[in-house]
């Protein structure tokens, strides 16, 4: 199947790349949601402005 | 997987082990060969191909059983839906090569939604129709595998996201980048052209810079478990999309040709005039194509348009194209061309992508206030000029002289050799043009000495 599939060389840097993205983007996505359900906490109650 | 006898393959359909485009009986076909028949039969069964077709993303196509039972070399014989005009990333303007980009990444998430993903990520895969991209490769879509990252990341870097950073950074256009890589512009290269304070941002430094450093690793041989999961490359696709979007700036109103019209002719009288003398030219012309050559913010390209013609609008000035793309004028195709200078024929043999010259050959050619800026900016003499413009009209050609008394004309003329304006009068362009074509009419733009000519080729 996959030698099917890679009929362009893709790298496998460029599969490195896009883990260590992927892993980023992924860390940044965690953090967000975290810093919204503190901020929610805090403004429980409150109306959004 | 070789064609039959009988069939003339496409010069560019080779790459794809899945299947090629080729000509029979003037009409363009795509064979899907077996190798390809689960991916296949997933695009059509899945619901993807409806759901493409139906938003005008993908080209429709039609399955030839007839044909396909003629060639048992083929799993099926698809006919798409013919393309009228075919432009490539050369020739397209830093929003039109975003709108593309796009396209493939929305193209990545929906086929995901299908369990299937892009095996490449090419311009050459999207083509203009009624001004919007349409992806053109049916056999494209892979069968997805989440453990896998996107097998066509780099490709959609090199092609897509690089230029796009480049000219995010540098200004310029994004389609001499194409031209000189028509493969993409590796990261390396890339990250050496963006300036220092491009690593200050993150996308540029994710995908430009640590893929300069990393992607071009080879890790020797055998199969990796990469433990990749669907959500991870949903978020990177619609990481790519976020920026892809911001990367096109909006040209500026600075650029040598924008607001050409607006400040710098000799003034709004001549420009209505002018119009007046092209629409009764134009109402003699009948229809068909339209191509106009130094188009520039696309007056005469709208009213063009506005006759119903299909338009192609080049211009040196990518610009001038970027802008009049943004107006999103569906009959209009705008180009970043050079004329000096037109797209030549590319890839492998030279016959991947043909040239500009014969690719967009029309029934009318418009060249306004352009002779002058080739005959006097570029060196071209009148003769040439006239060959240059008959390659490229089928039948008609409305084209303005400009005298080298002409402001304009002077200024062009102004430090250059005297010995360029020898020859360059009106008796001269009318004896150059009517070796190829038949003058019809001529009129002067009220208060200039500039002249509008309809012309009509002579047929051999």
């Amino acid at each position: 199947m996959n030698g099917l599939l890679l009929y362009i060389d893709p790298g496998s840097g460029s599969y490195l790349v896009q883990v260590i993205i992927a892993a980023i983007l992924g860390g940044a996505f965690w953090i967000k949601k975290f810093w919204r359900r503190i901020r929610s906490f805090f403004t429980r109650g409150k109306k959004e402005p | 997987m070789t064609a039959a006898a009988d069939i003339l393959m496409h010069p560019a359909s080779f790459r794809d082990p899945a299947g090629f485009v080729f000509l029979l009986d003037g009409r363009l076909y795509r064979q899907v060969n077996p190798c390809y028949a689960g991916s296949y039969d997933r695009l059509m069964q899945s619901g993807l191909y409806d759901a493409l077709t139906r938003d005008g993303l993908l080209i429709p196509h039609s399955e030839e059983q007839a044909l396909t039972a003629r060639y048992p070399d083929a799993y099926r014989i698809l006919q798409p839906r013919p393309v009228d005009r075919l432009s490539y990333a050369a020739e397209w303007s830093p929003a039109q090569l975003r709108d593309a980009a796009l396209l493939t990444l929305r193209l990545q998430s929906l086929a995901m939604d299908h369990g299937m993903s892009l095996k490449d990520a090419i311009p050459n895969n999207v083509q203009f129709i009624d001004g919007k991209p349409v992806f053109l490769d049916t056999l494209s879509f892979g069968r997805y595998d989440p453990s896998e990252p996107w097998i066509a990341y780099r490709q959609f870097c090199e092609n897509f996201l690089f230029p796009l950073y480049i000219h995010f950074y540098a200004r310029t256009g994004t389609h001499p980048f194409a031209a000189a890589w028509p493969e993409g512009v590796p990261a390396a290269t890339a990250g050496r052209l963006l300036p220092w304070r491009s690593r200050w941002n993150a996308g540029a430094w994710l995908h430009v810079h640590l893929q300069a450093r990393i992607g071009g690793r080879q890790s020797g041989g055998g199969q990796h478990r990469h433990n990749f999961s669907a959500a991870k490359l949903l978020r990177l696709v619609e990481h790519l999309r976020t920026l892809t979007e911001r990367l096109a700036m909006p040209a500026a109103g600075d650029s040598a040709w924008s607001r050409y019209y607006d400040e710098t002719v000799p003034g709004e009288d001549y420009i209505r005039d002018k119009e007046r003398i092209f629409r009764r030219f134009l109402d003699r012309t009948g229809s068909g194509v339209a191509l106009d050559l130094g188009c520039n913010d696309g007056w005469f390209a709208r009213i063009l348009a506005e006759h119903g013609r299909p338009v192609i609008a080049v211009d040196a000035d990518w610009q001038c194209v970027d802008r009049l793309y943004r107006k999103g004028i569906s009959a209009i195709l705008p180009l970043c061309v050079d004329l000096a200078n037109p797209t030549p024929a590319c890839g492998f043999r030279n016959a991947e992508r043909a040239a500009f010259t014969d690719r967009m050959r029309s029934d009318l050619v418009v060249a306004l206030a352009l002779v002058h800026h080739l005959a006097l900016g570029r060196n071209i003499p009148l003769p040439l000029i006239a060959d240059g413009f008959q390659q490229l009209t089928r039948r008609h050609l409305i084209v303005e002289f400009v005298p080298a008394t002409d402001r304009k004309a002077m200024q062009l003329a102004a430090r250059k050799d005297p010995a360029l304006l020898e020859g360059y009068d009106s008796g001269n362009f009318e004896a150059a043009f009517g070796r190829y074509f038949r003058l019809d009419e001529r009129e002067t733009v009220a208060g200039t000495e500039r002249v509008l000519y309809l012309m009509t080729k002579r047929q051999p």
